[in-house]
């Protein structure tokens, strides 16, 4: 009975413990924030998307073929760019043995035109996404077509035929069109003169600054056209001119496979980093709230009042459970959003997250994770409870805090740089045996690969420093709940913590 | 009948400091129980022990037949001298909150904390933040906290530092209410005044030393009394005077005089004796004393206690 009552009471401190941070703005500003992020992130990306989507209108009164061949450039980027993102979706969705001799059935960042090529002469994006719906209509639907880079808008034929010389009048209204006019302005219009070929001179008009791999695609096209045309001049034929042209290297790239090297090693990383910092983080926010909290109850002298219903132990171990909930749901929330943009939604975003997800694939990694990431919850959150229950205001807290904030902070934001760099430094392994660090450390070696002794060892040894904490701690908390003599020195806390 | 309290021979030191001394008292069940000594008497400490905020050195404690601890926190009420509330917490959601600590069903609980509210003139108050109450309002929350579960055990520690004067009243009605609701109330205090009109007993520490304990008949038994006599002689050689002053110049033969009596001497036996020695007075008066006096008797003035 009576330790149905004490659990109860832990209980009831605990919930109105998580009930008060709860209604505090920065509790649901923090909460919400990766949230809003991860909804705002992809519309900031398309906003500044350098593959935004725009428009070039072509004015070629040249007999060089040169307008044609930036058209034939343009179509082959949006093949390139349909290649690259429908590999993608089919190897994440296991989808690439569906046509195994198919352009798209190896995932690759980047295309040579022989491939591209390969690909359009197979039916392009339509005719594998016929084959993908052959095996799940399904995934075949949920496929989002990436938007081509540029497009190119008709040229009326008044303009076709207006001089050089006259078109800055003429472009005028297609490159600011007036309001009443209900058309989008042409980003970007290119006139090749008649004389194009014997003079080098073409112009362009944009409503904005050119953009660099634009410039680039059409300055490569008037090249090749001059070229060829150079060639001929000189004897060459024209079919042996065209050849010349085209010659261009196949680059073979040679890429860890996917079962291994550095990038893997990296990417397994990312969760456990991440959780790091989310443990870091998430431990900051809550044990200032708790850290508040205490010090309201002492300064608000409402302490006795709840002592002589609970004992010192249940009174801390309720505030210590409220907390740990309050971090938990902060923490779940944050994964839970992660998931659902790695799953739920498509575009780079998801693209990132989905592959960093794999040491979830492994329960004893998902053991690892979750078991210290709360040992390591609860071993910072009784010091930030402690530090509370010593400290009359805020102002008494930060003496305390600033010091082990730094403690903290300093070591583990130099462990995340050394995991990332790939260095298996003696630094970091001595740190997986702190247990103040340990589950920091051992968070971020998850993902590069941690000998199983170091796991069970270190979690073992910051059990152990979590009990002593309890007790050792747990003696310094009840003693300092109703001390009105301040903060107590560095030798105070060591007597308080000596006595039983 | 059967003690709601006992305490016997407790010790509490703090370092060097002993802040109760070997200090034995009882309460008996129904009792209201004054506790009272100036600041740095022991007072608080011996109501911590008692509640097992702290614990004695030495000594034992029995409370409502048991060692003090928080399986029976259910009937006990605690009203601590150094009082304070959740500030974001409605006033009917922090007596619910306390009373749910006592293990009082949630239902249960909110039920008696309207009542209380109602009863204390907060019930359209019930659900503002505590941070929006008064200072009266918030002190007659707390008080509700302390009375919710109808405590068989009432400690009031200084309940009434602080407040004003309609509260004052308002608590000592609501105490005098436990006691015959058959609850046994201990407060401490350094106001005499409420001790006199509360108390069935009272408890006199000095510097964490028990310096009395009975009824306040039994306290003012240890002063000698004080009598104002107008007599045709002296009474200095009466049975039991121990002094006697004239006061002012006599008239027609009569003398007023200030008369005090040996400790557990009787007034009505004197006046016996005068009657029947014919004795001649025109006027006996006894001056009983007041609680601050006896206090100041037993303990010594205020700044002697400190």
């Amino acid at each position: 009975m009576s330790l149905s009552i004490i659990n109860r009471n832990v209980l009831l401190i605990a919930a109105r413990e998580f009930r008060q941070i709860a209604r505090t703005r920065s509790f649901w500003l923090t909460l919400l924030i990766l949230p809003i992020t991860l909804a705002v992130l992809p519309l900031v990306t398309r906003l500044i998307d350098p593959n935004l989507q725009q428009t070039i209108m072509l004015i070629d009164q040249s007999k060089t073929g040169a307008g044609n061949a930036i058209a034939t450039r343009i179509e082959t980027e949006r093949q390139r760019t349909d290649l690259i993102a429908l590999a993608s979706y089919a190897s994440d969705n296991k989808l690439s043995a569906l046509a195994r001799s198919a352009a798209w059935s190896e995932k690759a960042d980047w295309y040579p035109d022989q491939l591209v090529a390969k690909f359009a002469a197979e039916g392009g994006a339509d005719a594998a996404l016929r084959i993908i719906r052959a095996h799940s209509p399904k995934l075949a639907d949920e496929y989002k077509r990436p938007r081509p880079s540029y497009v190119i808008v008709p040229t009326p034929d008044a303009l076709a035929a207006t001089p050089i010389d006259a078109l800055d009048t003429a472009l005028a209204p297609y490159l600011k069109p007036p309001e009443q006019a209900g058309r989008k302005p042409v980003d970007y219009i290119l006139a090749i003169p008649p004389d194009f070929g014997a003079e080098r001179g073409v112009r362009l008009w944009t409503n904005g600054t050119p953009r660099g791999p634009f410039m680039a695609m059409v300055q490569a096209d008037l090249t090749r056209t001059l070229r060829t045309g150079y060639l001929e001049t000189q004897g060459v034929t024209p079919p042996v001119a065209q050849i010349a042209n085209r010659l261009e290297p196949v680059i073979d790239i040679t890429r860890p496979q996917a079962v291994g090297g550095r990038e893997r090693v990296l990417i397994r990383s990312i969760l456990p980093l991440v959780m790091t910092y989310i443990l870091l983080m998430s431990l900051i926010m809550s044990g200032q709230w708790m850290l508040q909290s205490t010090i309201e109850e002492r300064s608000s002298k409402l302490i006795e009042a709840v002592l002589a219903c609970v004992s010192p132990h249940d009174f801390m171990h309720g505030k210590l459970l409220g907390t740990i909930a309050v971090g938990l749901v902060m923490t779940f929330t944050w994964i839970a959003c992660g998931l659902f943009a790695a799953f739920a939604t498509q575009g780079a975003i998801a693209d990132f997250i989905r592959p960093a997800l794999e040491p979830l694939s492994s329960p004893g990694s998902i053991a690892a994770i979750l078991y210290f990431f709360l040992t390591g919850y609860v071993m910072v959150a009784l010091i930030f409870l402690v530090i509370g229950a010593m400290s009359d205001s805020m102002q008494d807290a930060q003496g305390f805090l600033v010091p082990t904030m730094l403690i903290l902070m300093m070591p583990v934001i130099i462990l995340m740089q050394v995991v990332i760099s790939g260095t298996d430094s003696m630094m970091v392994k001595v740190m997986t045996w702190i247990p103040l660090f340990t589950p920091f450390a051992v968070l971020a070696r998850l993902g590069s690969g941690i000998p199983a002794y170091e796991i069970i060892g270190s979690g073992l040894v910051l059990l152990a420093f979590i009990a002593l904490e309890f007790v050792l701690l747990g003696r310094v908390f009840r003693a300092s709940l109703l001390s009105g003599q301040g903060r107590p020195s560095l030798k105070t806390m060591a007597s308080l913590m000596r006595r039983q | 009948m059967l003690d709601a309290l006992d305490v016997s021979a407790v010790v509490k030191r703090f370092g060097d400091y002993t802040a109760v001394n070997n200090l034995s008292f009882s309460v008996k069940s129904g009792e209201v129980f004054g506790f009272l000594g100036g600041n740095g008497a022991g007072k608080t400490t011996t109501l911590r022990m008692i509640l097992d905020i702290l614990w004695p050195d030495a000594g034992s404690i029995s409370v409502l037949g048991n060692a003090p601890g928080r399986g029976h926190a259910c009937d006990i009420g605690f009203l601590p001298e150094e009082r304070g509330l959740y500030r974001a917490m409605s006033a009917i959601d922090t007596i619910v909150y306390f009373a749910r600590l006592k293990n009082m069903p949630a239902a249960e609980a909110k039920r008696e904390g309207l009542a209380l509210l109602d009863r204390f003139g907060l019930g359209g108050q019930a659900k503002t933040r505590v941070d929006q109450l008064s200072k009266g309002m918030s002190q007659k929350v707390q008080l509700a906290t302390a009375l919710v579960n109808k405590p068989k055990l009432l400690i009031l520690d200084e309940p009434f530092s602080g407040l004003d004067p309609l509260n004052q009243g308002l608590l000592e009605d609501e105490i005098l209410a436990a006691s015959r609701g058959g609850a046994t109330v201990i407060f401490s205090t350094h106001v005499m005044q409420h001790a006199e009109r509360l108390c069935d007993r009272l408890l006199l520490l000095a510097r964490g030393v028990k310096r009395f304990e009975g009824t306040q008949d039994e306290a003012r038994a240890t002063l000698p009394i004080k009598l104002a006599l107008t007599a045709r002689n002296s009474p200095a050689k009466l049975p039991g005077v121990i002094s006697a002053d004239a006061q002012g110049i006599a008239a027609d033969g009569w003398q007023s005089w200030d008369v005090k009596l040996e400790p557990g001497r009787s007034a009505d036996d004197l006046l016996e004796h005068c009657t029947s020695q014919g004795f001649a007075l025109r006027r006996f008066e006894q001056h009983r004393a007041s609680l601050h006096d006896i206090f100041v008797h037993i303990v010594g003035a205020p700044e002697d206690t400190k």
